[in-house]
């Protein structure tokens, strides 16, 4: 029988769940191997009681989202994150750092009467339930989407790419951010995007987290012998990652 | 007395609830509830260097995030009183209409279409329709690769950067692009075709509508801000002077009124408002398709989405020939950090979207505010609920839930965005 998939989403800008149906031609190959359960951007329906995988969108800035993670880990076999949003916290991240005063700066001085702001801290999908498989950046790439969810269908692992983008740019043959004297994370950033910004002539933000084999006090040094105030580093990497332990 | 509920309305971009009081066959207190929770959007743009505001805003929204990143950037450059190039002017306005080919097809297709025949999503459509299913691909599409030919992507674009552009699409690129826009010319065609078959209930709102309007071209990139029945014309800069935003408690989504009333933004304003600068074809094919202004019916939303899929492919085909001869450069301007306060606005898919940013002498931004077209239709769409429930309440309530969640889909509400 066919695994039955559900896709949830929390609090993201969908450009995920968007990415999915950028795979185009490939989408029906792929979501065919698959029993689609639940997608509310795309069908009516509600989540049903059971299915098999689970992928998730979005960070986790409700109570309820906190309810509903603990339900899909106890129904889901398999739990898949994509994006930033669900990996790292990625930009919702951002307003966890007094989010309190944030909620009275939007919405003004009577904003804490609101019923419906029952908002929490926003947090990555990990701090809440165990995850089997991660699909980082911002927005994911399809591709990586597809071997993701055929490594699932498989029952392999997740195997992260542990190598910092600087590989990746070498084989892109780009230019060194560095030698203009412009601060890029590519140094310390998890591969896997084909260091598609920096191709493009911008330098990497580190939306698909931090690599396990980052050195960060490598990369510091790095910014020091560039005449470049170090702290620089943790502050960008502050965009996607300001609930990971690297900016803490 | 009974409440029907509508938990999480499907094919709409975002989580709303509908609930109606439906009592002795006579409509009660009807309301949409942005349950999407609040994202605080404006407060974290503040101390973020401003190179990185039009990354934040342009997560926004995954959808129309091109649309996001321009506005802000737009905004930057205002702010610092930066000139951009005419070619520069050129990409983003095809960035722009880029998304509205991307947004417009997804929304007709994946998202409004199974309403009208009668099927609860797009996928059963393949075996069913597999031609029609092949078309909005196809258009998609074009969309994508005309977003990414441009932005380096889909979603979120990379290259448009303050000042211009870090990259650009190669020549034969743009020319495969051209004619790809011209070959799509048909598909556009028969999606105004199959929009004006559907059996839509007649229905006019009784809102105003506001749309940019610039000399010379269907406005999207910039111009003022003009609404349709008061017949005045504003300034973008004083938008926060007319349009005013109050919280409502159901909502994590603010409501917006103009003069006193509710209003609408969106494709059936713009082709209102902007009917002259449609290319020609896009208004020999809306009135064979029956549509003329002044149309005030919500639900033609969705055939004045299909003409602009009309209007944008033949109008990018022509943006992507002017490319090819325009020998300007679409390199970054220089430019010095300064402190200062710009607004701008731009047409999104679903209708204007206002940024404003105030950033420091150092280039940290103090201050931001965004003003979403779905955040400016809720009222509206909360109003035209009111008013149209109570005409198909004799409806068996399945019927009746279904006519109530078309005309929230007709507004192509994007509550992600609405809450941002």
């Amino acid at each position: 029988m066919a695994a039955h998939v559900a896709v949830i989403s929390l609090a993201s800008d969908f450009g995920c769940q968007v990415q999915m149906t950028n795979l185009d031609d490939k989408l029906l190959a792929v979501l065919g191997q698959f029993e689609l359960s639940y997608w509310q951007l795309a069908s009516s329906g509600h989540l049903p009681e059971t299915y098999d995988v689970a992928v998730i969108e979005g960070a986790v800035t409700t109570p309820e989202h906190v309810e509903l993670l603990k339900r899909v880990r106890a129904t889901a076999g398999t739990v898949i994150l994509i994006g930033a949003c669900a990996v790292t916290g990625g930009i919702p991240g951002l307003a966890a750092d007094g989010f309190a005063e944030r909620l009275a700066c939007v919405y003004g001085e009577d904003g804490s009467l609101l019923e419906c702001v029952a908002g929490i801290s926003p947090m990555p999908v990990d701090s809440v339930i165990d995850v089997d498989y991660r699909v980082p950046g911002c927005p994911i790439q399809p591709d990586e989407l597809v071997a993701v969810l055929q490594r699932a269908l498989m029952g392999l692992a997740d195997r992260p790419q542990r190598e910092p983008m600087c590989a990746s740019c070498k084989v892109a043959e780009n230019q060194c951010f560095y030698e203009h004297g412009v601060v890029c994370l590519g140094m310390i950033t998890r591969s896997g995007c084909g260091a598609k910004c920096i191709s493009l002539g911008r330098p990497c933000t580190g939306c698909r987290g931090v690599a396990a084999d980052a050195n960060l006090e490598y990369a510091r040094q790095v910014l020091v012998e560039r005449g470049l105030d170090p702290a620089r580093l943790v502050t960008a990497l502050q965009l996607y990652n300001s609930l990971q332990e690297a900016t803490r | 007395m009974s409440t029907l509920t509508v938990e999480h309305v499907a094919r709409i971009e975002g989580h709303g609830t509908i609930s109606v009081e439906v009592k002795d066959g006579a409509v009660g207190e009807i309301r949409m509830d942005v349950v999407e929770p609040t994202r605080l959007f404006e407060s974290m743009v503040v101390g973020r260097r401003f190179d990185e505001a039009p990354l934040i805003t342009s997560r926004i929204c995954g959808i129309c995030s091109p649309n996001h990143a321009v506005t802000s950037l737009k905004a930057l450059e205002a702010a610092m009183d930066i000139e951009i190039s005419e070619r520069t002017r050129l990409l983003r306005t095809l960035l722009v209409h880029g998304s509205f080919l991307q947004n417009h097809a997804t929304h007709l297709y994946v998202l409004a279409a199974p309403d009208y025949v009668g099927l609860p999503n797009f996928i059963p459509l393949a075996e069913s329709h597999p031609e029609v299913v092949a078309r909005a691909l196809s258009i998609k599409k074009l969309g994508n690769d005309l977003t990414t030919a441009i932005g380096g992507r889909p979603v979120h674009p990379i290259t448009a950067v303050v000042g211009g552009f870090t990259a650009e699409p190669s020549k034969a690129d743009v020319e495969a692009l051209a004619k790809r826009l011209h070959a799509v010319a048909k598909d556009v065609a028969e999606t105004v075709g199959l929009f004006s078959t559907f059996d839509v209930p007649t229905f006019d709102t009784a809102g105003e509508m506001l749309a940019l309007k610039a000399a010379g071209e269907y406005a999207v990139y910039d111009g003022d801000v003009c609404a349709l029945d008061a017949g005045w014309c504003r300034p973008v800069a004083e938008y926060r002077d007319f349009v005013t935003e109050h919280v409502v408690g159901h909502s994590n989504a603010k409501h917006s009124m103009i003069d006193g009333r509710t209003f609408m933004v969106g494709a059936l304003a713009r082709v209102n408002l902007n009917w002259d600068q449609l290319m020609p074809t896009a208004r020999i094919v809306a009135s064979k398709a029956g549509l003329r202004p002044v149309s005030k019916n919500t639900f033609a939303n969705n055939l004045c989405q299909a003409i602009e899929l009309v209007d944008a492919a033949e109008r990018c085909a022509m943006l992507c020939e002017k490319l090819l001869e325009d020998t300007g450069t679409s390199k970054p301007v220089g430019y010095k950090i300064k402190a200062g306060t710009g607004t701008s606005a731009t047409e999104a898919p679903r209708g204007t979207l206002y940024h404003t940013l105030a950033i420091d002498d150092d280039g940290f931004v103090t201050a931001g505010n965004v003003i979403t077209p779905t955040a400016q239709n809720l009222a509206n769409l909360e109003a035209d609920m009111r008013a149209f429930a109570p005409t198909v309440v004799d409806l068996p309530e399945e019927q009746f839930v279904l006519r109530v969640e078309q005309l929230v889909r007709a507004y192509d509400p994007c509550l992600s965005c609405a809450v941002h």
